[in-house]
């Protein structure tokens, strides 16, 4: 299986402080690129992301933090006629369960998992009564 | 009710936009006044998926201002969305009331000069700018609710000189 790539687009530096968590937890992260929406405009950022992805010979993943953001419309752009997906909600959890199976599964099967682990994560721990 | 906010974005409908006003104003429509994205019906079906929970409306200058006082009748609030001066111009020129642009951001292209953070501006930017002030139209610059609006004539001068 052939590594699946990823690129994070996210608002403010969130892209960069998660791929800096991931590693103190999964160690050195390598092959995932980040790219913040500061200051672009609309073009701007679909350019840049689009550059990113056509990279890309066998597709891959966009990671956005929230839909509906400038950094989901750009992302969906820039994969549209490619064989790139856009998942957004990335997280943590999200991006360390990236980290741990992109070699093991195709873009579409990893992306439909990631977000599936995305959901999973949200849990409330309620105290157990005294 | 009905139009709540009429703002400059080049981005369109984005995060400040849903989340920063949108929460604060609970807009029941968003009509994105774009002639290039109305005439794309995969950019319009974009930028409707974009608010899933509100009733998304991608539409050109001349259909916005056509339905601009029927919008003001309306129940709820309405949100207004355009890329630049330039179109803004148009839309009031066409016909649409507007008092007040909320200038939420103008990013940096070849040949236009920073005023604020971001809100950048070239000359024909001016012109449309001017045009608008010399309609009575209040032009505000502002990204979120909760900072301050500054009017734009006061990060640049030479608007108000004729």
């Amino acid at each position: 299986m052939t590594r699946v790539p990823a690129l994070l687009v996210t608002h403010a530096d969130l892209a960069e402080a998660l791929v800096r968590a991931a590693a103190r937890v999964y160690g050195a992260v390598d092959d995932v690129e980040v790219l913040s929406n500061e200051g672009r405009s609309k073009e701007s950022l679909e350019e840049e992301i689009a550059q990113r992805v056509e990279r890309w010979p066998n597709g891959g993943i966009v990671l956005i933090d929230f839909w509906g953001g400038s950094c989901f419309t750009c992302g969906v752009s820039a994969a549209r006629g490619r064989e790139v997906v856009v998942l957004t909600g990335v997280n943590l959890p999200v991006l360390l369960d990236y980290l741990h199976n992109r070699d093991r599964f195709g873009v579409l099967e990893l992306a439909e998992r990631l977000q599936g682990k995305g959901q999973d994560s949200f849990r409330l721990r309620r105290s157990p009564a005294a | 009710m009905s139009w709540v906010l009429a703002r400059i974005d080049d981005r369109l409908i984005h995060g400040q936009v849903i989340v920063a006003w949108g929460l604060r104003m609970n807009p029941r429509r968003i009509w994105i006044v774009d002639d290039a994205a109305a005439a794309d019906p995969w950019e319009r079906e974009l930028l409707s998926s974009a608010a899933p929970d509100i009733d998304v409306r991608v539409v050109t200058v001349a259909e916005a201002a056509a339905h601009w006082r029927e919008e003001a009748a309306a129940e709820g609030g309405a949100f207004l969305l355009v890329r630049g001066l330039g179109p803004a111009r148009a839309l009031v020129e066409a016909g649409a009331a507007v008092q007040r642009f909320n200038v939420g951001g103008i990013h940096y292209a070849p040949g236009r000069d920073k005023v604020h953070d971001y809100v950048y501006l070239d000359a024909a930017d001016r012109d449309a700018a001017r045009e608008l002030l010399a309609r009575g139209v209040e032009l505000e610059v502002q990204d979120v609710p909760a900072s301050r609006a500054i009017p734009l004539t006061a990060l640049d001068n030479s608007l108000t000189r004729s």
